[in-house]
């Protein structure tokens, strides 16, 4: 089945995406966190 | 730290709706296994039109209010909205491919819309990039926001006319999955999907939105900050002065 | 009421000041004009020399050059009055903001149907097109497609008029909302060539003033956000 190509690489960005989308907003909202000051509740700006 | 177990359920429901889509639900008989990648495709597409209207509601607060929180909550829903259209235009491509035999199909409205989504908060976001000061970008955001808000039916409707007029309806859609015939596990899954990207929605909603007020701390320290040493450097010029007096 | 007539006298006022301005520095309007039947010329070479196929595009590129000219018009209208000030002279006066916007979208719809009257002849000369036969159809169509670039040019212009890379910004914000417009302005004027053989010209026409009315009262509406400080 030449199908399951397009199904591996659409969940593949999608939940790729998502999770990398996650990954780079956890160390963006660290790195705010940590310039701005403001106690990181329990090192949540690690995951 | 509540919002950290939201993370993890998020996760964890992710990954067990993926598993059932992906694995456990039997193939649809018409379209075979292309059809699976409705099961993201949906729920992204969900996604980023609640994203848009969260910014739209948002915008509209902010010009009722004035309150830059809701400012930043406004330009959340922009990002992760974008970041769900794109999504939602990549499933769908790669559903169009084996179902339809391109991944683009001019004539569904869905599809057309979405890119217009796209084009419309891509700019939204740009817009804001280049606007300095925070009230007046948060105003202009507002109404460019609510523009596009009121813009996007109308592109719907005029590109379901451009098929309607033209030709027949295009072939299979994403409402099959939703249709009261269709097995009760498609049902399912689908619901399983749409509810676990909405947790995982949720929680991205919250950190973007934490992001926009420590990066708004940030800013507003700098912008006092740069006051007070204005305000010092004068005081300091005049001090010299009355001393060279 | 006597408010709506004052607003509408305000508008007329600054749609008038605005073209005074635009006859008396005749260059900048010129170029335009010129810069867009240059666009279609070059259609021409991009699509030539087989004249059945660009009387077949004709439609679509008729349009795209009006759009192409009416982002550097509806620009060109909001830059006169930033350039030396006089945007915020404007809004310093008491009158209703949206009896400016109204003014400015005046000014802009004029522009854009002297921009569409030139462009319908070159269109007709270059692509080998017969305009005398379904004349009142696209005049129609022009006037409704300008009413709507206008109404939506003019709220981005004031929206990008004081920014960084406006000129990027303007066609990035703006091209995407006039889509439904181009759509519907290319679809009618391609139905009127063609004798409105599926019927539908009307419909079209429809959705072009349904755009037009939405647009002006969300410009309309917005505009005066612009304006504040």
């Amino acid at each position: 089945m030449n199908d399951v190509w397009f199904i591996v690489a659409g969940y593949a960005v999608i939940l790729g995406g998502l999770a990398l989308y996650a990954a780079t907003l956890l160390r963006r909202l660290g790195v705010a966190r940590r310039e701005s000051g403001s106690p990181p509740d329990h090192g949540e700006d690690r995951e | 730290m509540k919002t950290r177990i939201l993370g993890v359920v998020a996760l964890v429901a992710v990954a067990a709706a993926s598993v059932n889509a992906l694995f456990i639900v039997p193939a649809d008989l018409n379209q075979g296994d292309a059809q699976r990648i409705m099961y993201v495709h949906v729920p992204s597409a969900w996604l980023a039109y609640l994203s848009f209207g969260v910014t739209a509601l948002a915008g509209v607060g902010y010009l009722w209010k004035r309150d830059l929180r809701l400012d930043h909550v406004a330009v959340s829903g922009a990002e992760i909205g974008v970041m769900f259209t794109a999504f939602a235009i990549w499933g769908g491509m790669m559903w169009g491919q084996p179902v339809w035999g391109v991944f683009w199909q001019w004539e569904d409205p869905r599809l057309t819309t979405t890119a217009l989504l796209l084009a419309l908060y891509v700019g939204y976001l740009l817009f804001r990039r280049l606007t300095d000061d925070p009230h007046r970008r948060a105003a202009r955001a507002a109404v460019v926001g609510l523009v596009a808000a009121v813009d996007i039916p109308i592109v719907h409707f005029s590109v379901e006319w451009w098929r309607g007029l033209h030709q027949g309806p295009t072939i299979g859609s994403p409402e099959r999955l939703l249709d009261p015939a269709a097995p009760m596990q498609f049902v399912t899954a689908l619901l399983a999907m749409v509810g676990s990207f909405t947790i995982a929605w949720a929680w991205l909603m919250i950190r973007r939105y934490q992001l926009a007020r420590a990066e708004w701390q940030i800013e507003d320290r700098a912008r006092r900050g740069s006051v007070a040493e204005a305000r010092q450097a004068a005081l300091a010029t005049r001090r010299a002065e009355e001393v060279a007096r | 009421m006597s408010g709506m007539r004052a607003d509408l006298g305000i508008a007329w006022a600054i749609a008038r000041k605005d073209a005074i301005s635009e006859l008396r520095g005749r260059q900048a309007a010129g170029s335009t004009l010129f810069f867009a039947a240059l666009v279609l010329l070059l259609f021409g070479f991009a699509l030539g020399p087989d004249t059945r196929r660009l009387a077949e595009a004709a439609p679509g590129l008729l349009w795209l050059a009006i759009v192409f000219g009416g982002l550097l018009t509806v620009a060109r209208l909001h830059q006169i009055e930033t350039d030396d000030g006089a945007l915020d002279e404007l809004a310093r006066y008491p009158v209703e903001r949206r009896a400016i916007y109204l003014g400015k979208a005046i000014a802009g719809l004029m522009a854009m149907l002297v921009l569409g009257g030139v462009l319908l002849p070159v269109v007709a000369i270059l692509y080998g097109i017969d305009l005398l036969a379904a004349a009142p159809a696209l005049l129609i169509t022009l006037v409704l497609g300008a009413i709507g670039f206008a109404a939506v040019g003019t709220f981005y212009a004031g929206v990008t008029v004081r920014m960084r890379a406006r000129e990027v910004m303007l066609p990035l914000l703006m091209l995407p909302v006039i889509a439904p417009l181009l759509l519907a302005a290319v679809k009618a004027t391609a139905a009127a060539l063609a004798g409105d053989p599926l019927d539908e010209l009307a419909a079209w026409l429809q959705l072009l003033t349904g755009f037009d009315l939405v647009m002006l009262l969300a410009g309309a509406a917005g505009y005066g956000f612009l304006l504040e400080e």
